[in-house]
């Protein structure tokens, strides 16, 4: 346990309930003053939950916060922020259409009822400076790379007299690269004397930067705050997984909590690569118009062949969807081809490249793979009702039967194929769609994000599902910003920079090598 | 010359309220299709205090008292009952229209108007033929850079601003975005008030049923023009006007040979094709498919 030092944040006997389900069950913990503490856990652990407790932005069903000894009314961002505590969340918390000086601005506190564009601009230009912030104070938060929109978030947190300061997974969206600056620059603030709760999942990150550890699972805390120094990897990730993980295989472990050792990546033969056929997907210098959704994808060429999994890596916004939307047809493609199987479909709309095997498992499940309003029924039917044409006549009935003996092939949680897709938890409404797009008729299978925001169990699945495809002949096009999730189920990584190929690995990966390309580093 | 000056400004001005008021809402998540609804009580109640009270100030009240109400109202069948604010606004539309009839009904029987014994206090003959214009257009540029400050160049409008467009982030700064949205649409409703009395006392002094005459559609139109700044906003209600106050000149030079209504039509014209153009400029179908959801946060 801590020892000797102040206790900076004390949370006592935290419960929250979201409708029948515990998000957190009795959590109490007490973080030491001046040290970098990380908060681990799966998926549905109750990390952000957590956070956002601490953070008085979540009002807890019971439980207590102190702040620096002194008790913090629950539930109250203005008195948890005055008594010093900022949060910086997962996906960002500032308005797109901001410029940098006003985001900083809408939060601060005291002095500056008027201001001038100007006046503003000057007062938060040293603030970020001082923090080694480069960017433009008139730059619109939306035009920002991801990592400097992190940094700018983190300034934001920092306006005020912070002396506790949680980032909600603040890794995730970040190259290696952007990793290690981070942990610099936090480790500079905690030599300032801020105390630093990372909610982290890689075990890795954990044991490079964290003094302390604390385990969340299912709700409950399960270890912690224990010194890094006193853990181990194994243990750790036993810690976090729980014994919920029988019959998974030691990589898919490692993949899962982010322990492997670099230098192991290359003894992981476990997913021996099948040798690649015929392409099942051939693009050839394919370029588009600029897309609301991201860059323009710059004379791309990607080969996907019978029975390989091909990921692409990234940081997010460069180009991954794009390239989703013109292998769907829904970007302009203004020169290059693309061929299915030996059959050129540049221009051929959907439902022809959904003819010749083309699947997709999309970015966002609610919004683009499921009409969460829709049956269950309808939702998986969808697909082979386009096939066959609007005009012919179908029979509800056979249609649920259908369903529900595939739903049950797919292991989905059901009670009823009449229920709503929204209704479904994030790990079944995915095996819904997987059900529907992962069909013997498929012959590439775009996976984008399939396993974001899942828990274990389903995000084994889904990597199971993968490679079965994979051994029937598919070919496998992964777009993912988990490196761990890449390097343990690819046979080749695709590394997208600004739209372009910016490098291709095969095994054994090499975290920094990617990671280089993923910037430009290499250039 | 001076005529058609002092013809935009008439026009203008209770146009111009109305469009601030849906500004506020706007920059606070809410597209406010009340205001029609909030303008014709404005209207009615001014005239009617002032018939009833005798006094140009209880009529100005009764009218702000009515409309922030009113507003209120909208803000808790919204917020609190989550109803779609597209169409909890044009509920408010149809409630005022109803309403001010109702009440002309109520207290003077079958009486298609309500004449005022009086109507806003006038700047005065000091004045030469600007004479004419009242208090309230004088007023109207003090409101305009009043609301532009404090949307644009205040924390409190950043604050407002990240309630409408991000509440979460708003949320997360310890701001309240379902009070931010309160206190803007009350503000709203003093500006409708406003523009609704300015509309019946200003240059005329009479109630008619339906005398808004769809001016807060036009409203809601120049606030999508101006995309959310106030003083873009008050250029195209502004651009409104002048195509109305050019449609009646057009009348007299050629009334006999275009058709009168086509005349009138006009500005109704070219609202459509202003919100066209802005839909073109920037992105339309975006905003059209964030249209009327509340944010959730």
């Amino acid at each position: 346990m801590t020892n000797g030092n102040a206790t900076a944040l004390a949370c006592r006997d935290i419960s929250v309930n979201y409708g029948v389900v515990a998000a957190l069950a009795d959590v109490s913990v007490d973080f030491a003053e001046g040290m970098i503490h990380a908060v681990v856990g799966q998926n549905g652990a109750g990390k952000t939950t957590f956070a956002r407790v601490a953070a008085g932005i979540v009002h807890p069903d019971k439980g207590t916060v102190e702040i620096g000894g002194k008790p913090v009314p629950v539930g109250n961002v203005g008195r948890a922020r005055s008594a010093g505590i900022e949060i910086v969340h997962q996906s960002f918390a500032l308005p797109p259409s901001f410029t940098v000086a006003e985001a900083m601005e809408f939060g601060a506190e005291g002095r500056g009822a008027l201001y001038s564009r100007r006046d503003l601009e000057r007062r938060w230009t040293r603030h970020l400076d001082a923090l080694g912030v480069r960017v433009k104070p008139r730059e619109r938060i939306r035009d920002l790379p991801v990592e400097t929109q992190q940094a700018v978030e983190i300034a934001r947190a920092l306006v005020t007299d912070a002396k506790v300061l949680i980032l909600d997974e603040p890794t995730a969206v970040l190259s290696p690269s952007g990793i290690d600056n981070l942990f610099e620059r936090l480790k500079v603030m905690q030599a300032n004397g801020v105390t630093i709760i990372l909610i982290l999942h890689k075990i890795r990150e954990v044991l490079s930067i964290a003094d302390t550890v604390t385990v969340l699972r299912g709700g409950k805390l399960v270890e912690g705050p224990t010194l890094t120094t006193e853990i181990d990897a194994p243990r750790l990730a036993a810690s976090i997984i729980g014994t919920t993980a029988d019959g998974l295989s030691d990589t898919d472990r490692d993949a899962l909590v982010g322990a492997a050792e670099e230098d192991d990546d290359g003894t992981e033969t476990a997913a021996a690569s099948v040798a690649a056929g015929p392409a099942i997907l051939d693009m050839r210098g394919i370029s588009t118009r600029p897309d609301p959704e991201g860059p323009a994808l710059v004379d791309v060429a990607l080969r996907v062949g019978r029975g390989e999994i091909v990921g692409i890596a990234g940081v997010e916004g460069n180009g991954q969807r794009t390239l989703v939307r013109a292998l769907s047809h829904l970007a302009d493609i203004t020169a290059g081809t693309v061929e299915l199987s030996g059959i050129e479909v540049t221009h051929q709309p959907l439902s022809d490249r959904r003819a010749n095997g083309l699947r997709v498992i999309p970015f966002e499940r609610n919004s683009e793979g499921l009409s969460l309003s829709s049956t269950l029924w309808e939702n998986w039917a969808a697909r082979s009702l386009l096939r066959d044409g609007v005009l012919r006549l179908i029979s509800p009935a056979k249609i649920r039967k259908a369903c529900s003996a595939a739903l049950k092939v797919w292991d989905v949680r059901f009670s009823t194929p009449n229920q709503p897709a929204g209704s479904l938890s994030g790990g079944n409404a995915q095996k819904l769609i997987l059900a529907r797009e992962v069909d013997e008729d498929a012959t590439l299978i775009i996976a984008a994000q399939p396993t974001r925001g899942l828990d274990v169990g389903a995000t084994a699945f889904v990597w199971r599902s993968l490679r079965e495809a994979r051994a029937r002949g598919c070919g496998i096009l992964l777009i993912s910003s988990d490196l761990d999730e890449l390097f343990d189920i690819s046979d080749r990584v695709v590394v997208m920079l600004g739209g372009r190929v910016n490098g291709e690995f095969s095994r054994p990966y090499h975290l920094g090598e990617v990671g280089a390309a993923m910037t430009g580093a290499d250039r | 010359m001076d005529d058609t000056i002092i013809a935009i400004l008439r026009s203008g001005t209770p146009l111009i309220y109305v469009t601030l008021a849906g500004v506020l809402a706007q920059r606070s998540g809410i597209w406010h299709l009340g205001l029609e609804g909030l303008m014709i009580i404005g209207a009615c109640a001014a005239v009617l205090g002032v018939v009833q009270s005798g006094s140009i100030l209880v009529g100005l009240g009764i009218g702000i008292v009515l409309c922030v109400l009113a507003s209120a109202l909208l803000w808790f069948v919204i917020e609190k009952l989550r109803a779609n604010p597209i169409i909890a606004g044009l509920g408010l539309t149809g409630l005022g229209l109803g309403g001010t009839d109702l009440a002309v009904q109520a207290i003077y029987g079958s009486q298609a108007s309500v004449n005022a014994p009086f109507g806003l206090p006038r700047l005065g003959p000091a004045f030469g033929q600007y004479g004419v214009l009242s208090i309230l257009v004088v007023l109207m540029p003090v409101f305009v850079i009043a609301v532009w400050v404090l949307t644009r160049r205040t924390r409190w409008g950043l604050q407002l601003a990240a309630s409408g467009e991000h509440p979460f982030a708003a949320r997360s700064v310890g701001v309240n975005p379902a009070r931010m949205r309160l206190i803007a649409l009350c503000l709203g409703g003093v500006l409708c008030a406003l523009g609704g009395a300015e509309l019946s006392m200003g240059s005329l002094q009479i109630f008619a049923y339906g005398m808004t005459a769809g001016r807060g559609f036009m409203a809601f139109a120049a606030v999508i023009f101006g995309g959310g700044n106030p003083l873009g906003a008050t250029g195209a209600a502004f651009f409104f006007a002048i195509v109305g106050a050019l449609g009646i000149r057009a009348q007299l030079l050629f009334g006999e040979r275009v058709p009168p209504d086509f005349l009138l039509a006009l500005p109704y014209i070219a609202t459509v094709i202003g919100v066209w153009i802005s839909g073109k400029l920037r992105g339309g179908a975006k905003a059209a498919a964030s249209f009327g959801e509340l944010k959730d946060y």
